[in-house]
């Protein structure tokens, strides 16, 4: 019992360890931040984000949006 | 077979939710134990994909012009999921790539996921409120509301590549934006192309 929780632990470990720490240089605390927020449920962060872009968007041309979104509607 | 399909199915089942809830973790896991058993899964879900845009892009229900498309798009998206996968592959190659050819093209497979949404998302929406849309309070907030969703579902599809080639072709940061600089203007022109063919507008990477 032990052996076999200590040999799924080692495993475990091997897997959770097979690649080495990511570093972005000056900006790797801002990624080890961004990168937390985005290993669990993203979504909240990714909702954000696109609300921020998509408001920016709008401040920028307007309602000419809806030019880009009619042109995206037919984009499939 | 039965018994793998079985067991497939429910790893794609449960790997789907993983990408919508815990997507790091769920990666490491398609990349390093998955079985190429569940792409008939996410296969299956494409082609009924393809359908239901045949049926919407098909103006008249004549099942020739209907197949037709149906054919078409799907073997433009298999070209074009070969050709993204082999361009990732090779560059990655160049870059000191370690061999898990298998688990980075499931990984690149389930990436389709959020494409596949955006693409079925958009195909139902031109039936129910077909485009142009009018710069009145409801155009602009709908226009809105729907690139809104397309951003974030644009912000998973870019996190779930990106995971695909982190753990599938086991490159860092910096490799990952190397290969993404080589390997996004030739699937640029590649698009370009598929656009001037008509097949597809937005491309199905």
């Amino acid at each position: 019992m032990g052996d076999a929780l200590y040999n799924k632990f080692v495993k475990r470990w091997e897997e959770v360890t097979d690649l080495p720490p990511q570093t972005v240089g000056p900006l790797t605390p801002f990624y080890k931040k961004a990168a937390i927020r985005l290993k669990v449920m993203p979504w909240p962060l990714l909702v954000i984000g696109a609300l921020l872009l998509v408001i920016c968007l709008y401040l920028l041309i307007g309602s000419a949006v809806t030019l880009l979104v009619s042109i995206l509607q037919r984009g499939f | 077979m039965g018994k793998q399909l079985a067991i497939s199915g429910l790893a794609f089942g449960q790997n789907v939710l993983g990408i919508i809830t815990r997507p790091y973790e769920t990666y490491r896991r398609i990349v390093h134990k998955s079985s190429l058993w569940e792409m008939v899964y996410i296969g299956t879900c494409l082609a009924l994909y393809f359908v239901t845009a045949a049926l919407v892009k098909t103006s008249l229900f004549r099942p020739f012009l209907m197949t037709r498309q149906f054919v078409l798009l799907g073997a433009a998206a298999t070209i074009t999921f070969l050709l993204a996968v082999s361009l990732f592959w090779q560059v990655g190659r160049w870059f000191g790539v370690k061999e898990n050819f298998q688990g980075f093209v499931l990984g690149w497979s389930y990436s389709l996921i959020p494409t596949l949404f955006w693409f079925l998302m958009t195909s139902l929406l031109f039936v129910a409120l077909p485009p142009p849309r009018t710069t009145s309070v409801l155009g602009v907030t709908f226009s809105i509301v729907y690139l809104l969703i397309s951003v974030t579902l644009l912000f998973w599809k870019i996190i779930l590549a990106f995971l695909s080639l982190r753990f599938g072709l086991r490159l860092d940061f910096a490799k990952i934006i190397a290969v993404c600089g080589i390997v996004l203007p030739i699937l640029g022109a590649y698009s370009f192309g598929m656009y001037r063919l008509g097949i597809f507008r937005i491309p199905f990477i």
